[in-house]
């Protein structure tokens, strides 16, 4: 991130410093800045087993394979899927989050749910329903063959960055609708009063203002994009995690680390990529939540819900009516399964994913508001270490954290703690990148005032920051919680013995390629997780 | 469920997959045989439909004349078969109540990564994967106990070698063809002569990620070399064959039309045209190549595990009559003992005609992978 942000001249500026430099300062400071680089270590500590393991490779050998040809081309389609994945992402994401926050549009709760709800559908579902729909011989291509019609093939990059697109934008609409949330809407109404129309007040106030959760949102999907398997692996695109995934499947676990180590390298560029071109960060004006409507739709207001209805369109109702197609298509021989459905599997996925994001959003806290409130150089790697996991194949991170169970922790291994710290572990940017955000949105003046009060800094955290803050924790909260429910490799090797998920299950049935077996889990993840957005939009206290 | 009444084809086993339900028939050889001490019946373990209504005679050895089993014991499970191999446990833990299985489920290579990982501190006592590569990966870490021979006798030689691990059952690489595009003529004898075979051209598909079909091209190299291996890979690149992301897939694209052969385990076919029955769909095997390995998914003990009498007694029950009638009548696979044949129709495993060729080599992936990579097919 770009330092500074104290650009607003004057005392406003100078109070702001003072109050950036008490959060280095005085002790509360300090030993917030010790919990932030705690967390950070323990986040990124199973890159301590990479380079153990990587190390079995001799350097030539390291080498030889990180700059080989088909490396060479890996690393180009990878850095092609990131860029026109963020890309798309922040064209839907964004204009959904305004709509959805800040209009009058019909049933605005039931769009956003719908709008955050593609998240929850796992890649390799995504992909397989629209290779189902959109690929040769596909449901499309059947109906228009006719015609003599020929559509042009789904597979390959197009495919790749379409899928990842249309089932990772919410992370950008999540976290701009958290920005927009905490976003003081009386500056808007001061523009408007000031004859701007709503586009340029837009472009001049709210964007300013809610860059950096848009960024955040952005730096999400980069790194999803440069981590997910099961996409490219169904659309045939050779990206890191599909040589990964291969070299895994030889046992050459060595060689796959090496590889891994390459992709954090990518990683690391990504991230100072970001902060290049990252937003110049402002103070807010602190303001409680809000979701008040700051634009009349007028008679746009009905044709309005075409854009959400058109994302969800292809985002829940296409995969969705592929699985019920393979529900019905699986019809008569296989009777196998381990053992049947059991409702209990939703509660086990519930449970282990409410806790993920429990836990996820407490240590989020500490390196978010550190890293909000300080530019030292701890505050920023702190907060950027903690990507590392996430944008690490979660085979892995899993194989990672298998090591350290086993050789530091044999009583916490494969148990429940261990696989919470895992999704910790995996997904701790997500509430850190919203929950920042939020932070930046809180005016240091008004904790100045209340510390002038009398407020001892832990009383001004309680009373004036954490309110203002709310929206990015849950927003946070929701993230972690919807990727916990479909997380699988990290799952399936460092779950509790007999402790069985909706995914574990899904993978169960679908590894042997039964995949009708697979429509029924599936469709009960999306409604569970459908349903558990509702409960956590509720806890924002606002009525969309 | 319903049993489909499929007409009679060329092949028997393509006259309708029934449902491999849990409902067993009655008409078992054996009746049902039940002991005082174990209440078991061979249609407890059978699966049931068309393929499954005439089993001939069975032989082997009797649940019955194995050592109870009890305690408790950590399964490793990698693959499983959609779940199948579970239920074999849960039957034998409802014969024994003093047993139960504690299973995890992996895919083949994360549950050996995972084993080879956990190294010595490893809580499993078994680890039972779908590929012998994964089995071989295990053992070559030394993490594998060798099994007696009073467990391993009953299977022939060629699948447990070195005793550190035991086959359970079969699995055979096959052409999977569409019987609307294709006739058996169309499919060469040998697999290296698929490449120039006109029918073929711009109508195959291959799953180069999948771990089988590594394992088919590791075979080529050991039996074939490398440089034949690479100029057949180039040969099928040039043929303009397409790629999946797995054979149940290559298998489920032959049966739409989508191509007209590919390479696959035999397994997969037949449950493809289990959902579809009707799917215009053929298996047809090549002879004594690469093409034709027999793969086997197999059990070992692991060497940390202090477990050992509870493992072997449980390896030994995977090979029982029972268990062994289990895997041939669910999952379709291949029977690892000569006393029970394969279902529906299937050749039997010396009609084959698979390599002559130690299985563990199959552990010897990574110059497969280099060579794939080199030609460009991953």
């Amino acid at each position: 991130m770009a330092s500074g942000g104290d650009d607003a001249a004057g005392v406003g500026g100078t109070l702001t410093r003072r109050a950036r430099e008490a959060a280095d300062g005085d002790a509360a400071g300090l030993l917030l800045a010790a919990a932030a680089v705690a967390v950070a270590a323990a986040v990124v500590s199973p890159v301590l087993w990479l380079v153990l393991r990587a190390a079995d490779v001799g350097l030539v050998e390291a080498v030889g394979l990180a700059t080989s040809p088909t490396a060479v081309e890996v690393l180009v389609n990878s850095l092609l899927v990131v860029a026109l994945v963020t890309g798309g992402s922040l064209a839907l994401g964004v204009p959904l989050a305004v709509l959805t926050v800040q209009t009058d549009l019909p049933f605005g709760r039931f769009w956003t749910v719908v709008a955050a709800l593609p998240l929850v559908v796992p890649s390799y579902l995504g992909a397989f329903a629209y290779v189902s729909a959109f690929g040769p011989r596909g449901a499309l291509a059947d109906l228009l063959a006719p015609l003599g019609v020929r559509i042009p093939t789904i597979y390959g990059l197009e495919g790749a960055v379409l899928v990842l697109t249309l089932f990772v934008y919410p992370y950008v609409f999540l976290t701009t609708r958290a920005s927009l949330l905490s976003f003081d809407t009386t500056q808007l109404e001061a523009a408007r009063t000031l004859n701007h129309r709503y586009r340029s007040a837009f472009r001049r106030v709210v964007l300013p203002q809610i860059a950096p959760g848009v960024t955040a949102g952005a730096l999400l999907v980069a790194l999803y994009a440069l981590s997910d398997f099961g996409t490219p692996a169904i659309m045939q695109y050779d990206v890191f995690t599909r040589v990964i995934y291969v070299e895994l499947g030889a046992f050459g676990q060595a060689r796959a680390t090496v590889l891994a180590l390459e992709l954090l390298c990518v990683t690391a560029f990504v991230l100072a990529l970001e902060s290049r071109i990252g937003p110049e960060e402002s103070d807010g004006y602190g303001s409680a939540a809000s979701s008040s409507t700051v634009i009349e739709l007028g008679r746009l207001r009905w044709p309005a819900m075409l854009f959400p209805a058109t994302v969800a369109t292809f985002t829940l109702a296409l995969p969705v009516g592929i699985l019920a197609m393979w529900l019905l298509r699986s019809g008569p021989g296989y009777a196998g399964g381990g053992i049947a459905f059991d409702w209990a599997f939703g509660l086990n996925s519930v449970s282990a994913s409410l806790l993920a994001a429990l836990v996820t959003v407490v240590l989020a806290l500490p390196i978010a508001y550190y890293a909000g409130r300080s530019d030292s150089l701890a505050a920023r790697l702190s907060e950027r270490s903690t990507y590392v996991g996430y944008a690490m194949p979660g085979v892995v991170l899993a194989l990672a954290l298998v090591f350290f169970g086993t050789s530091y922790a044999p009583g916490l291994y494969q148990t429940l703690p261990l696989l919470v710290f895992a999704y910790v572990v995996r997904f701790l940017p997500q509430a850190v990148g919203t929950t920042r955000s939020s932070v930046l949105g809180v005016d240091g003046d008004l904790l100045g005032a209340a510390r002038t009060l009398g407020e001892p800094p832990r009383g001004a955290f309680r009373r004036v920051t954490l309110p203002l803050i709310t929206p990015g924790l849950v927003a946070g909260a929701a993230l972690v919680f919807l990727t916990t429910m479909k997380e699988l490799p990290a799952t399936l090797i460092l779950h509790p013995t007999g402790f069985t998920t909706l995914v574990t299950y899904i993978w169960r049935v679908q590894e042997a390629g039964y995949y009708g077996r697979a429509a029924l889990p599936a469709l009960v993840l999306v409604a569970v997780s459908g349903l558990s957005m509702v409960l956590l939009l509720r806890q924002e206290g606002t009525d969309g | 469920m319903t049993d489909t009444d499929g007409s009679r084809s060329r092949r028997r086993f393509l006259a309708a997959v029934g449902a491999a339900g849990t409902a067993g028939l009655a008409g078992c050889q054996f009746g049902s045989s039940r002991t005082p001490s174990r209440n078991v019946a061979f249609s407890d373990f059978r699966g049931s439909g068309p393929l499954v209504e005439s089993r001939p005679p069975l032989e082997g050895t009797r649940l019955s004349d194995l050592p109870e089993l009890s305690g408790e014991l950590d399964i490793y499970l990698g693959g499983g078969e959609g779940g199948l191999y579970r239920d074999l446990v849960t039957l034998l833990e409802n014969i024994y109540p003093d047993f139960t299985g504690r299973i995890r489920g992996y895919g083949a290579a994360e549950g050996a990564n995972t084993i080879i990982t956990e190294g010595e501190s490893t809580p499993a006592d078994v680890f039972w994967s779908v590929d012998a590569g994964s089995l071989g990966a295990v053992a070559d870490e030394g993490l594998t106990a060798e099994l007696p021979s009073e467990v391993v006798e009953p299977v022939p030689e060629t699948f447990h070698p070195n005793g550190q691990w035991v086959g359970t059952a079969g699995r055979a690489r096959a052409v999977p063809y569409n019987t609307d595009a294709l006739s058996s003529d169309d499919i060469p004898e040998t697999v290296m002569d698929f490449p120039g075979a006109s029918p073929l051209q711009d109508a195959m598909g291959w799953g180069p990620t999948y771990g089988a079909f590594q394992a088919f091209v590791t075979a080529m190299r050991v039996i074939e070399g490398e440089e034949p291996t690479r100029e057949w890979l180039n040969g099928m690149l040039d043929a303009g064959i397409t790629e999946y992301p797995d054979e149940f897939l290559v298998s489920n694209a032959v049966a739409e039309g989508e191509i007209a052969a590919g390479f696959a385990n035999h397994y997969y076919a037949l449950r493809v045209r289990a959902s579809r029955p009707d799917a215009p769909l053929d298996l047809a095997f090549t002879s004594g190549d690469a093409g034709a390995l027999i793969n086997v998914a197999g059990a070992a003990q692991l060497a940390p595990s202090d477990n050992g009498d509870l493992a072997q007694t449980f390896i030994r029950h995977l090979l029982s009559a029972e268990a062994q009638e289990f895997f041939a009548t669910r999952t379709y696979g291949y029977p690892m003992i000569p006393g029970i044949p394969p279902v529906g129709g299937l050749p039997t495993i010396d009609e084959l005609n698979p390599p002559d060729l130690d299985l563990t080599e199959l552990s010897d992936v990574q110059p497969t992978l280099e060579l794939l990579r080199e030609t460009g097919v991953l």
